[in-house]
């Protein structure tokens, strides 16, 4: 305790340095360096003008639209907050609020946890399983609408679908409509959209593993700890790194799904597998109520910040 | 002065002649004449990908000087939203394909389509389309859409040797048809219907069965709201469709929405493991492309069941239409492509693929005899157009949902509860 108030003071007094006006000084050093430098704001404006194009623009655009009624080609109608208190009144709306949850939180738990074991098991012998890491890692590189058409075939209702004549093997003529069925689309949406995207979690958590210094594992085995207590008190605790990052790109992956659902089901059967990000297609693309649609985007991105924000904080925060 | 004003008369004369001769052949001199580049936005994939490739081929090889640059739009299911992102983003193009009546007024109204009226006669098109054809274009009172092909939507497509071999009959009541069910289940088939419930082919057979009992009258007010969906009519449309279900036609409605139409195509077609598809006349192109049978006999088709209710002359039908736009870049094109749509060298292209023309250029005894059954029975029917083609966007998305819901639980309770649902979705679509 002491030794922590001893590292908040010195934390606080290399901060606030010695005289006051320590604070301003930084600030107007910086103020001084930009205004000597020109340069500075030549080298930066392409990238603020590609920034306001490929990011501003569509953002201030889409919350600009989401204000407006639109129907197909017809003119934009001024209707203010109408889209969105419409939105949470649309049972359909508050439907896929509950399935983006239970599909990004489906897929990330599977993908990182598993992802995490893969890469604890390779670190142990990390030229031997080189091949198979870059088999898991390459499903992610395949398209989603691809590997979705793969799954289709896989999830045949009939008995020609893999899944169905391995079950059948054991049970002769099986055959469930694994995407007819409302209460099972879902979780094979999940298991499609998890075998793709296995792949990174496993590379963030093996870097992380492999970025442990060899001297303190070595420092370990010195003291005499067995290989399952290295794995608990050091690989596990310094992989973690990789594990939030993994959590962090995988829960923003899920959260906009959209082409493995629009490729297996469509959203259904009876909107059961419709996320907000397919919500949101339907809405704008398919209806052409670019309006509401834009609405639904709003929320999306609102529930993208809340996630991305914190994330990005706290990972800068250590940053030199 | 003589021989001035011969030589001046003479001058004068070659010049009549000659201001005479382009007069006279003006008007073939222009058309033929034409150039440059013309856009068609096409949605289509496969076989009707591939007619169409051979239609601009035809086309361009009357008119060398024209290229042909197609716009093509990937979709699944319904093309408009593609369609309007493409327009939207700014893509110029000639000539749309189109098959939706109420897209073709939401275009018209959006100022992008080009009216028709003033040229119907000129383009050649009132003496190859009849007016009943040409009132299938118009919106609003003005022509906009030439018909180039129709389809029959009441017809159910079925494997011969299936029904020859299990000793059934084809139906021509619903009773026989129920009693078909009955018998080719009991022959081993499980699902003598492979209902194609994932997206859309479910509605087919409410929308026929809603023409058999209420007619076409009804099928129109609906589409207008001018009858709310929880009328009577719907009601029983839905109870007779019931029956089918309770006859065990379709399976689990897990079954039911598992596939769409392609995999109940090849449940029937392919895997011998179905028996009746009630779909558009796209069939005859894939069980002849795809599945390699020969049509008229490895596979026909007969007219929807008759119900006894006074409305078995009706038939559900569908219809492609191309559109000129009012900003395209090369118009003379487009009026010359529409000009040659119906021509004789066209509908024989269509007829090749198996699609009729409605145009009095085509020769019917070209089409397959499938085909030819179904143009008799579309010419022998009161026609009215698929039902979700003429629904505004947001509400058939509800109503091929409500009928998901339908399938799930046929009921008169959950009827009552679909109607209403689909009601409260129109009171807001119109």
């Amino acid at each position: 305790m002491s030794m922590s108030a001893a590292d908040a003071a010195a934390r606080s007094s290399q901060v606030s340095s010695p005289v006051g006006g320590g604070r301003r000084k930084p600030v107007a050093v910086r103020r001084r360096r930009l205004g000597e430098t020109p340069a500075a704001w030549l080298l930066i404006i392409p990238v603020l003008i590609l920034f306001s194009i490929t990011v501003i623009y569509p953002l201030v655009e889409t919350i600009r639209l989401s204000f407006f009624d639109i129907k197909g080609l017809g003119k934009p109608k001024f209707i203010g907050t109408g889209n969105y208190i419409k939105l949470f009144t649309d049972p359909a709306f508050r439907n896929t609020l509950w399935t983006t949850l239970v599909f990004t939180l489906g897929t990330t738990t599977i993908t990182v946890s598993l992802g995490w074991f893969l890469a604890m098991l390779c670190s142990f012998a990390p030229q031997r399983t080189l091949p198979f890491r870059v088999m898991i890692f390459a499903a992610f590189g395949i398209s989603e609408a691809v590997s979705g058409y793969m799954w289709i075939s896989m999830l045949r209702p009939d008995q020609a679908g893999l899944l169905n004549s391995v079950i059948g093997l054991f049970s002769p003529g099986f055959a469930h409509p694994w995407l007819g069925d409302p209460n099972t689309a879902l979780w094979m949406i999940i298991v499609a959209a998890s075998w793709s995207g296995v792949g990174l979690p496993l590379m963030l958590c093996f870097a992380a593993v492999q970025a442990i210094p060899k001297t303190v594992l070595e420092a370990a085995y010195m003291d005499g700890a067995k290989p399952f207590a290295i794995m608990r008190f050091i690989m596990v605790p310094l992989s973690m790194p990789g594990v939030r990052v993994a959590i962090f790109i995988n829960l923003l992956g899920a959260l906009r799904a959209f082409d493995i659902i629009y490729v297996l089901t469509g959203g259904g059967p009876v909107r059961s597998t419709e996320t907000v990000g397919y919500f949101m297609y339907r809405e704008s693309m398919t209806q052409f109520k670019l309006g509401y649609g834009a609405a639904a985007t709003v929320i999306l991105l609102v529930a993208v910040m809340v996630i991305s924000i914190p994330a990005i904080i706290q990972r800068t925060a250590g940053a030199k | 002065m003589i021989k001035f004003k011969g030589v001046l008369g003479r001058r004068a004369l070659l010049s009549g002649i000659a201001a005479t001769a382009m007069l006279v052949m003006g008007g073939a001199a222009i058309a033929q004449d034409i150039s440059g580049e013309l856009a068609i936005l096409q949605w289509q994939g496969g076989v009707d990908a591939e007619m169409w490739k051979k239609l601009e081929a035809d086309f361009v090889a009357q008119h060398p000087g024209v290229s042909v640059r197609e716009l093509t739009i990937t979709a699944q299911g319904d093309a408009r939203g593609g369609i309007r992102t493409a327009i939207l983003g700014g893509e110029k193009v000639d000539i749309i394909i189109n098959t939706w009546p109420a897209f073709r007024k939401e275009l018209a109204d959006a100022g992008i389509l080009r009216g028709l009226d003033d040229q119907w006669a000129g383009l050649g098109l009132e003496s190859t389309l009849s007016q009943s054809w040409r009132d299938l274009g118009v919106s609003d009172g003005v022509s906009y859409g030439v018909p180039y092909t129709y389809g029959d939507r009441s017809g159910i497509w079925y494997k011969t040797s299936q029904l020859k071999d299990a000793g059934v009959e084809v139906p021509k009541t619903w009773e026989d048809f129920i009693a078909a069910i009955k018998t080719l289940k009991a022959a081993g088939y499980d699902t003598p219907i492979p209902m194609p419930g994932k997206y859309w082919a479910h509605g087919e057979w409410f929308e026929s069965l809603l023409l058999r009992t209420g007619g076409v009258e009804a099928a129109a007010k609906l589409a207008a709201h001018e009858i709310p969906w929880t009328d009577e009519v719907v009601k029983t449309a839905l109870r007779k469709y019931a029956e089918m279900l309770e006859a065990g036609c379709c399976g689990t409605p897990e079954q039911m929405f598992a596939g769409d139409w392609d995999l109940s195509a090849d449940q029937i077609f392919k895997a011998d493991a179905g028996n009746f598809l009630l779909l558009g006349m796209w069939v005859n192109a894939r069980a002849k492309g795809d599945y390699g049978l020969t049509e008229g006999v490895d596979y026909s088709l007969f007219q929807f069941p008759a119900l006894g209710m006074g409305h078995d002359d009706t038939s559900s039908v569908d219809a492609k239409e191309l559109l000129v736009t009012a900003n395209g870049e090369n118009p003379e094109a487009a009026d010359a492509f529409l000009t040659y749509i119906v021509s004789p060298e066209a509908t024989k292209i269509l007829a090749e693929y198996g699609y009729a023309s409605p145009s009095s250029n085509a020769d019917t005894s070209l089409l397959g005899p499938v085909q030819q059954q179904a143009t008799a029975a579309v010419a022998a029917s009161k026609v009215q157009f698929v039902l979700g083609d003429l629904l505004p966007g947001d509400l058939v998305d509800e109503y091929r949902v409500q009928l998901q819901k339908f399938l799930q639980d046929p009921s008169d309770a959950n009827i009552d509860a679909v109607t209403a649902a689909i009601e409260a979705k129109a009171a807001e679509s119109y």
